[in-house]
């Protein structure tokens, strides 16, 4: 850590500054010498692709990992080692977006727990005094009013986040960092959030506020910077600078030879899907996906991508439309039945369900087709370790071998595995959720190298991912889902970037009424006058 | 508008570097199982002149190896599955019940054996039927068949009163059976070996065995890849209960009479032997060969205090102490790798 | 789809990952509160069942008598009820606390040992909570600073309670009678056998510690989110390990109101593990927001003592109380995961 310069004493110092911070996880550089710097009393957006560093930077910030290079500096005064302890005495405190409550709690026990003698409870524990005082602070700041027995399980999203940033405001906090809070709120509760954080600003303290949705940034914030491959590579004022402005400083307009784009000819539909639908998640959607085609389907979160994406597997059974594989209706109740058709399936790498981690690659890569290597049900040593150590050289898994376990490899590596599972069963459609999402840039080549030669085979592919790079590289079509409504089929060939993601972003919103958030039956804050 | 580079490719791309393990210390953790089996041998065959005999050893396996080896066999079932099964006692029990029963009324002996495979295999499925209609999770499911299981001896039974089989209604094929032996080796090592090589064959080389170890590891990503966890779940428990149950027709020809709960004895051992069998290999799953080395180990390790002139009573303590250390051991490690 | 098995990665608390969509507090109430009103409801109907069908359930000194016949088990299932508290709900990794009944076993030997080596009643109280003290330290070091698994540490120290308490009693019943013995063994001029008194003394003191005090709503926290409650500042660690020290105290109560109930120690309790088991797990049900609590295991503790005590009475079989327990722990775990299911 060199010496830095001590800002004049004339001047007020930064609430934070991040100097250039690294980080490395295994073979993957988080971040790449990032920089943040949040003026006192401001409102600081921060923007950047999944996996662009934003919740590398954050945990930094928040103790729960040491930067490999760098210089924190709070207030002025630099941070030898931050801990969370420490990060919190600094008056630092952050609204996750998993919200850290006990749900069998009531909301005065969740908002006072650790911290007792606050509502005046001293000897024994007074749930009454407890439950009068979280009742009255939530009147007096928020404006919300919840019955009296109401369990933290029981609450909204909208309104758990509230205790949340409530709880967080008993420490006297002077930084406040929101991670992504309204990814799950309905229209009017983001407005209040954002009302929220705006008479926090009034009351003196400095917010850092993290989102995808760039309608909000422009909402609230005095300055956004933008987080891209690990780095800062902007900032500026939200107010000046247009969404689509922003959102090219997001992607990198150099698109890098990464796509071997083979033109599709129009060919026999694989996937049909009419009216498709299972409120509130989502309705109503149709498309079709033909033989050798590869679409791409975004949305954020809420925009109910991924249970449309589930309900093709057979993970949830939708309530209206139908699903037709080559042109037969079908119905897919599990997963099995998915496979049967011909569906594969490779999930998002959340809670380890994508591959598992403790098994060999070996045991990985054949959990699927282990039919295919078994002759009266005894598996085939040689011939599973022949298959698999083919798809380690055609896909370029780098690992020590066939026997390694899994959660030794790279994260593009362990996607790659994950890949060649279904590789083996030779499956009509790949429907892929988030793909690239943690995986180095040479991998994600091979990935899409591999993914352009099984469309060329006469496979359709279907790819949910939020990396606009990659939906307008490999994809001949992207859907576009918000709130549970397809809303957008662009064709990658004549749309633009820009397009998908206004649409994706809600930029549209600003002009849709509440209905069609209702029409999801959405709930509401309940409001005192 | 700068030029956007690509991200520098970093240069540990692909494998994380094994700094620590070095090939010495890695041998050391996955064969320590073995190397503690040979270590306590070494020192009793040190301290005891008989422990080193064919006649010791043969009644080690024998009395204290062979029952408590198939029962903890089939809880490595279980356990490999992710899950446990306390029921085995239960399975023991009733299987001995049946047994001894039919035999009492006249059946002959392959009905018989049939009868306690029956019993047992129903407490399987019942367990199995437990935890995947209704979500229980198989500590608490074969908790409550355990209990269950204890009601069902009361009524059968008689409020719990041993069956005996008069020696002139004990066929001549159970006698066989119980203290036979077969080219010198005592007919129960048969059954044993019989049943760890199925249990290995089914665990490392089947594919319903992959699909255990999947179910074990992630039953997510299991049901993901179109195993059909339900089905093989309620398999895993069937075969614990009726490889259990085996056991139980072993120990009945042995005493020649049903005992009450006797099958309570062996559970803490075959929890104790499949859990420090995961300890064995290099991969942390619950393994057969782990679990017999398991067994051995403690049989072993309590033999061999009593022939060192250990008071009987200070033998358990000495063998409980034995456990804990191997636990601690494994489970210390464990955690200072994953902090690595 | 959410299938559960024990030792492998269960989630513990039901998901609040983001939903698009909010609750509808009405209806979960109505899931919860019915059943622990359900439950209720049976404790009553078994209640009133026996009064009718025998005069003598009813009786002031019957029921004074099973609840003071409950102390032991109910002591010991207090101890574990803490030890779940501040756990957590999957069994198998959170909370649980095997070696209860080996560590009763064992500070009755030493309590009987220490009498008969001529020792009176104050050393033999003070070296048999020493000694349930003792182990729950055992167990919390094995659990929260080496890092075994709960089930196993406490299967491996109840091994070794069990030994050492078969060293100390060479496998036989010790005999003794003191004046503190005999007294908590008696009754008073009311009839109340002492031991109810201590029984709800006992429940008292800890529904105050874990459910009126500062300590106890942070010990939910620990066990219930472990996450959240470190969120929150709390030292996790250490409040694990005050569980099992309280568990291990109440070991040793329980060992001293043994030796009492049978003038002496015996071998064999043992035995006593699984109905404690049984009954901490069976008082969830009794509790409003179906978590683990005091009051709700001295209900069940009651529930199965006054079952036990109707069948005898009715001179129906005992052989099918165990079978009754077995049934119920599983209709209550099949119940709670029913309710927890529709949250979530």
């Amino acid at each position: 850590m060199t010496a830095q310069v001590i800002a004049p004493a004339t001047q007020v110092p930064p609430a934070l500054s991040l100097q250039a911070l690294y980080k490395d996880f295994g073979g993957t550089r988080a971040l790449d010498g990032a920089s943040l710097e949040v003026a006192k009393g401001s409102i600081h957006g921060l923007v950047g692709q999944n996996g662009a560093g934003k919740s590398t930077l954050i945990k930094i910030l928040a103790g729960l990992h040491r930067p490999d290079g760098g210089a924190i500096a709070v207030d002025g005064a630099f941070q030898d080692h931050l801990t969370p302890h420490r990060a919190e005495n600094l008056g630092i405190h952050f609204i996750h977006q998993e919200r850290l409550l006990v749900p069998s709690f009531s909301v005065g026990e969740a908002l006072f727990v650790g911290q007792e003698s606050l509502a005046g409870s001293t000897r024994l524990l007074n749930r009454r005094k407890l439950q009068a005082k979280a009742t009255s602070i939530l009147r007096e700041r928020f404006d919300l009013a919840l019955p009296a027995d109401a369990l933290i399980g029981d609450l909204t999203v909208a309104q758990q986040q509230i205790v949340q940033v409530t709880r967080a405001l008993l420490a006297n906090p002077s930084i406040l960092v929101f991670d992504e809070p309204t990814a799950a709120l309905v229209k009017r509760e983001v407005d209040v959030l954002l009302e929220t954080i705006r008479r926090l600003r009034q009351q003196g303290l400095t917010i850092v506020y993290i989102s995808h949705y760039l309608s909000e940034i422009e909402a609230i914030c005095d300055r956004v910077t933008v987080l891209r491959n690990g780095k800062d590579v902007a900032t500026v004022d939200p107010q000046a600078t247009s969404a689509s402005e922003i959102a090219a400083l997001m992607i990198a307009r150099d698109v890098t030879e990464l796509f071997p784009k083979q033109a599709v000819q129009s060919a026999e539909p694989i996937l049909q899907i009419s009216g498709l639908g299972r409120p509130p998640a989502f309705a109503d959607v149709s498309f079709t996906v033909r033989r050798g085609e590869i679409v791409g389907l975004t949305g954020l979160l809420g925009s109910g991508a991924k249970e449309l994406l589930r309900s093709l597997f057979g993970l949830e059974k939708p309530s209206q439309g139908s699903i037709e594989i080559d042109g037969a209706a079908r119905s897919i109740g599990t997963p099995r039945a998915a496979m049967e058709n011909g569906i594969a399936f490779v999930p998002e790498d959340r809670r380890g369900q994508r591959i598992a981690a403790e098994l060999s690659v070996r045991e990985n890569i054949s959990l699927a087709s282990l039919r295919l290597f078994s002759r009266f049900n005894l598996v085939q040593r040689k011939r599973e370790r022949a298959h698999c150590d083919r798809l380690i050289e055609r896909l370029g898994i780098r690992t020590a071998g066939g026997e390694a376990p899994v959660k030794s490899l790279s994260g593009g590596n362990q996607q790659k595995v994950a890949l060649a599972k279904w590789l083996s069963r030779q499956s009509r459609l790949y429907i892929l959720d988030e793909p690239t999402i943690g995986v180095d840039i040479g991998a994600k080549a091979d990935i899409y190298r591999l993914l352009g030669e099984l469309a060329a085979g006469g496979a359709g592919i279907l790819i949910l991912s939020t990396d606009l790079i990659e939906l307008t590289g490999i994809c001949d079509r992207v859907l576009v889902m918000f709130r549970g409504r397809l809303i957008g089929d662009f064709s990658t060939a004549t749309a633009s970037g820009d397009a998908i993601f206004d649409a994706a972003t809600g930029a549209a919103e600003r002009g849709i009424a509440e209905p069609a958030a209702a029409e999801l039956g959405a709930g509401e804050l309940q409001h005192v006058g | 508008m700068t030029v956007i580079t690509s991200s520098p490719t970093s240069p540990h791309q692909g494998q994380r570097p094994d700094r620590r393990d070095s090939t010495f210390r890695r041998y050391l953790l996955q064969y320590g199982l073995l190397i503690a089996l040979l270590g306590v041998s070494a020192f009793f065959a040190a301290m005891s002149p008989t422990f080193l005999t064919t006649a010791n050893f043969a009644s080690i396996l024998v009395n204290s190896f062979a029952l408590p080896a198939i029962i903890a066999i089939a809880m490595t079932l279980a356990v490999g599955s992710g899950g446990i099964d306390l029921s085995v006692a239960t399975a023991v029990d009733l299987a001995s019940l049946a047994f001894v029963g039919t035999l009492a009324a006249g059946w002959p002996v392959p009905g018989a054996i049939l009868a306690g495979l029956g019993a047992a295999a129903l407490t399987g499925i019942f367990n199995g039927l437990l935890i995947t209609g209704l979500n229980i999770t198989p500590f608490l499911a074969t908790l409550g068949t355990l209990f269950i299981g204890r009601s069902v001896q009361q009524v059968l039974a008689n409020g719990g009163n041993p069956v005996y089989l008069s020696s002139s209604k004990l066929p001549a094929a159970v006698k066989f059976l119980a203290h036979g032996s077969f080219l010198g080796v005592p007919l129960p090592l048969y059954v044993v070996g019989f049943i760890a090589l199925v249990a290995f064959i089914l665990l490392e080389l089947t594919i319903f065995g992959r699909g255990v170890r999947a179910i074990g590891a992630r039953p997510q990503v299991a049901y993901f890849s179109g195993l059909r966890v339900r089905r093989d779940i309620v398999w895993i428990y069937l075969l614990s209960a009726a490889i259990s149950g085996v056991a139980g027709i072993l120990l009945s020809a042995t005493v020649s009479a049903y005992i009450p709960y006797s099958g309570n004895a062996f559970l803490l051992n075959a929890i104790g032997a499949a859990f420090i069998g995961t300890t064995f290999g290099a991969r942390g799953h619950a393994n057969i060969i782990g679990t017999i080395l398991g067994v051995l180990l403690l049989a072993i390790v309590a033999n061999g205090l009593l022939l060192v002139g250990w008071n009987f009573y200070w033998q358990q303590v000495g063998t409980g102490a034995f456990i804990f250390l191997i636990l601690a051991f494994s489970f210390a490690s464990k955690r200072r790798q994953q902090r690595a | 789809m959410s299938v559960s098995y024990g030792t492998a990665a269960v989630e513990q608390h039901g998901s609040f990952a983001s939903r698009t969509m909010p609750a509808r507090p009405a209806r979960r109430f109505l899931h919860r509160g019915l059943l622990r009103t359900g439950s209720l409801l049976v404790f009553i109907a078994v209640f009133t069942a026996f009064s009718l069908a025998s005069p003598l359930f009813l009786t002031f000194a019957n029921i004074v008598t099973v609840i003071g016949q409950s102390a032991v088990v109910g002591i010991l299932a207090f101890g574990l009820t803490s030890v779940i508290i501040g756990g957590g709900a999957d069994v198998v990794r959170g909370g649980i606390d095997l070696s209860l009944a080996s560590n009763l076993g064992l500070g009755s030997a030493v309590y009987a040992s220490l009498v008969q080596a001529g020792y009176g009643d104050a050393a033999a109280i003070a070296a048999t909570l020493a000694v349930g003290l003792s182990v729950g330290t055992v167990n919390a070091i094995s659990i929260v600073s080496i890092g075994i698994l709960p089930l196993l540490a406490t299967v491996a120290v109840m091994n070794i309670c069990g030994g050492l308490e078969l060293v100390l009693t060479q496998n036989t019943a010790i005999s003794v009678s003191t004046p503190l013995l005999d007294l908590l063994s008696g009754t008073d001029r009311f009839g109340i056998p002492f031991l109810a008194y201590v029984i709800v003394a006992v429940a008292a003191i800890l529904i105050v510690t874990l459910q009126y005090t500062a300590y106890g709503l942070r010990l939910y926290a620990v066990g219930e989110h472990r996450e959240a409650a470190r969120a929150a500042g709390l030292p996790v660690q250490a409040y694990v390990v005050s569980s099992y020290l309280i568990s291990g105290l109440c070991g040793g109560i329980a060992a001293i109101l043994y030796t009492a109930l049978l003038s002496g120690s015996t071998t064999g309790s043992g035995e006593m593990l699984l109905p404690v088991v049984a009954t901490a797990l069976l008082g969830n049900v009794f509790s409003g927001r179906l978590l683990p609590t005091i009051g709700g295991t001295l209900l069940s503790t009651l529930l199965i003592g006054f079952l036990a005590n109707g069948f005898q009475l009715l001179h129906v079989s005992s052989y099918w109380v165990s079978g009754i327990q077995g049934l119920l722990i599983l209709s209550v775990v099949a119940a709670t995961s029913l309710v927890r299911r529709r949250r979530s």
